[in-house]
């Protein structure tokens, strides 16, 4: 007697089995997205107590899609797929889709499956005007066989719409009056609001007078000996910008705004009021140039950006991580997946089989309902 | 955000967007329109009804799309990085898969309670802040296009799945119509879920350097992906048709609901753009 013929081969192959094990798998994904996964331990504590973190640990929910049962459901899913190609499914043409759709499964499965075995993801972490040569990957450092070297990190911010530099003035004077009144304050009137983009100038309502922002800086302060203004780190600590005010007689005036410090303020102006409305910018992009050196000679210069990994000898690099105080080091995730190849046929494969299965066998005349 | 944009470049920028939101408020108005037709059409029998539903979504289609546009060129980058934008495009792809089931299955009640989604899509929007943001770097790529719209063509012929899957529960007559449609639909929309996923997967690839890192959209697309496949074998395997099957309809359009809206506002991970 065949193989094929017995019962636990035929319960093997049967749809009634993929359909169980594909509800089942559902399920467990679904645990896996009501328990945050993977935290750090005080979290869990935090969240279910510690006795709660325990049972959580033993039965592997806070690593659903690593946990072995996870793995278990996987691997007979991927047996019963095997089963019924081996059973079900011939070479011709009217089931050539479902055919595909269903190798193409199987071959997602087996390129994920290499890269969990043969893969390797890490993290390195460069300092400007130094060089790398391994990443650190599960606590141990892996050598790359050559270095990286960060010759500058660039990080911009794009501007937020809804930041403005609000310009008040007070109810009693006439340039409210012309302007008309709209939003009370207890003793002023908010007569205009105005983008805070570098260069643009802008007419206060209808007063004749003119500003315009001419520096931006996320952490002010103002250095003693020089009394010139920098910015102490790249991080939003204390907002504030240089505007310039031109009246109507062509008189410029430049002060300084505190997103922070509001009631900072050196002179009136023109009886107005300024108030820097600062909601927090976004980052915008953030640059490594490197340069790939290999026995002390450089191989290539490249910027690494998000979305723009930088791939050299079988390895990746991603931009992930920064120095968000002093912009002097840069973070890479470093990825060597070798089952990568493999997913996108996949993938490939998919797509290609599904269009048969539903567009192109429909239409060869003998196929089935 | 307040009415007072008086500085000069500012009201002019105002002025704009107050110009270009009114293709969005014409979306509206025709979608209403449409609905309100279709379902005048179940009562009273009428040879104009159906033609002034048609023209009211193809007018939603147009101002939409003018809409979308627009705000592609003002923002200059595609507008389909938050939840208002893509409600705004999943409107669109509604009304593109409701006048196309319209023309070929001319089933009212389908039709009308479609409408009615999309309709429902553009008000909840109107509740959203329309601000043009700029993007996070990660967002920045080619994929962003081609993986919403993937997406959304999906949940759009799933949503008219869903309706039509919905109607056969309740109906008594021309359900093997109905199942057609949504056996149809919804093959259609597990091709184009399925390229949703996998565009989303190489994406992810290329700005983070994982293909598949179960964050909860990502398993939430899989489960969605999952019930869809269940409901397609189930139908060969089992013979499930008619209300068997529109149930399971029914299941997947929920959890399709739950990856789109869910997790952005229950669960947290790496597609909380919004």
């Amino acid at each position: 007697m065949s193989i094929k013929q017995g019962n636990v081969w035929r319960f093997l192959s049967s749809i009634k089995l993929a359909i169980w094990l594909i509800s089942v798998i559902a399920a467990l994904s679904l645990i896996g997205t009501l328990i945050p996964q993977n935290q750090e331990p005080a979290f869990y504590v935090e969240k279910y107590g510690s006795s709660g973190y325990n049972a959580l640990l033993t039965a592997g929910l806070t690593d659903v899609y690593a946990s072995w049962w996870f793995i278990l459901f996987l691997t007979l899913f991927s047996l019963n797929l095997t089963a019924c190609l081996l059973n079900r499914f011939s070479l011709k043409s009217r089931s050539l889709g479902t055919l595909i759709c269903h190798v193409s499964i199987l071959v997602i499965l087996a390129g994920a499956l290499i890269g969990m075995l043969f893969g390797q993801k890490g993290y390195m972490r460069i300092e400007k005007g130094q060089e790398a040569s391994f990443f650190i990957s599960q606590n141990k450092q892996v050598n790359l066989g050559f270095s990286i070297r960060l010759n500058d990190f660039l990080y911009s911010e794009s501007l937020n719409p809804k930041e403005k530099l609000l310009v008040y003035c007070d109810k009693k004077d006439d340039c409210c009056k012309k302007a008309g009144l709209s939003q009370t304050d207890a003793d002023r009137e908010l007569i205009s609001e105005i983008s805070t983009e570098i260069g643009v100038e802008s007419e206060i309502s209808d007063t004749g007078y003119k500003v315009r922002v001419l520096r931006y800086l996320p952490d002010f302060t103002m250095d003693t000996s020089t009394k010139e203004a920098t910015s102490r780190s790249a991080k939003a600590n204390n907002p504030a910008i240089e505007v310039e005010i031109k009246g109507k007689d062509g008189a410029k005036e430049v002060f300084w705004v505190f997103a922070r410090f509001p009631d900072v303020h050196q002179k009136k102006i023109g009886n107005f009021d300024f108030v820097y409305y600062w909601v927090g910018r976004q980052p915008d992009d953030f640059v490594s140039k490197i340069t790939v050196t290999k026995g002390g000679e450089d191989v290539m210069s490249r910027d690494i950006r998000v979305n723009y990994p930088l791939q050299f000898a079988g390895y990746s690099f991603f931009q992930s991580g920064y120095d968000a105080e002093h912009l002097n080091w840069t973070g890479l995730r470093v990825v060597k997946d070798p089952g990568v190849g493999l997913v996108y046929s996949g993938f490939g494969l998919l797509i290609l089989g599904l269009c048969a299965r539903f567009y192109v066998s429909p239409f060869m005349g003998t196929s089935r309902k | 955000m307040s009415a007072l944009l008086w500085g000069h470049h500012e009201s002019n920028k105002g002025l704009g967007d107050k110009m270009y939101s009114i293709y969005l408020n014409v979306a509206f108005a025709a979608y209403f329109l449409a609905t309100v037709f279709y379902f005048i059409e179940l009562f009273f029998r009428n040879r104009l009804l159906p033609v002034l539903a048609r023209l009211s979504i193809l007018c939603g289609i147009i101002s939409l799309t003018a809409y979308i546009a627009i705000r592609w060129q003002i923002a200059g980058r595609p507008p389909l990085s938050n939840m208002f934008e893509s409600l705004v495009v999943f409107a669109l792809t509604i009304g593109l898969a409701l006048l196309f089931i319209d023309l070929r299955y001319k089933i009212k009640i389908v039709s009308g309670l479609a409408a009615l989604l999309g309709l429902l899509a553009l008000g909840y929007a109107s509740f959203l802040d329309k601000e043009i943001s700029p993007l996070l770097p990660a967002l920045k790529s080619n994929w962003l296009t081609i993986h919403v719209l993937t997406c959304f063509i999906g949940y759009a012929a799933l949503t008219v799945g869903f309706v039509s899957s919905l109607v056969i529960l309740f109906k008594k007559d021309e359900i093997v119509k109905l199942d057609t449609i949504s056996h149809r639909v919804i093959a259609f929309g597990f091709l184009f879920l399925t390229l949703g996923i996998i565009t989303g997967a190489v994406w992810a690839n290329s700005a983070w350097g994982t293909y598949w890192s179960w964050d909860p959209k990502e398993t939430w697309s899989l489960i969605t992906w999952f019930v869809y496949a269940i409901y397609l074998h189930i139908r060969f395997a089992k013979g499930w048709k008619e209300k068997k099957a529109a149930w399971l309809a029914v299941i997947g359009f929920l959890a399709m609901l739950f990856t789109y809206f869910g997790v952005n506002y229950l669960l947290s991970g790496l597609h909380s753009y919004n």
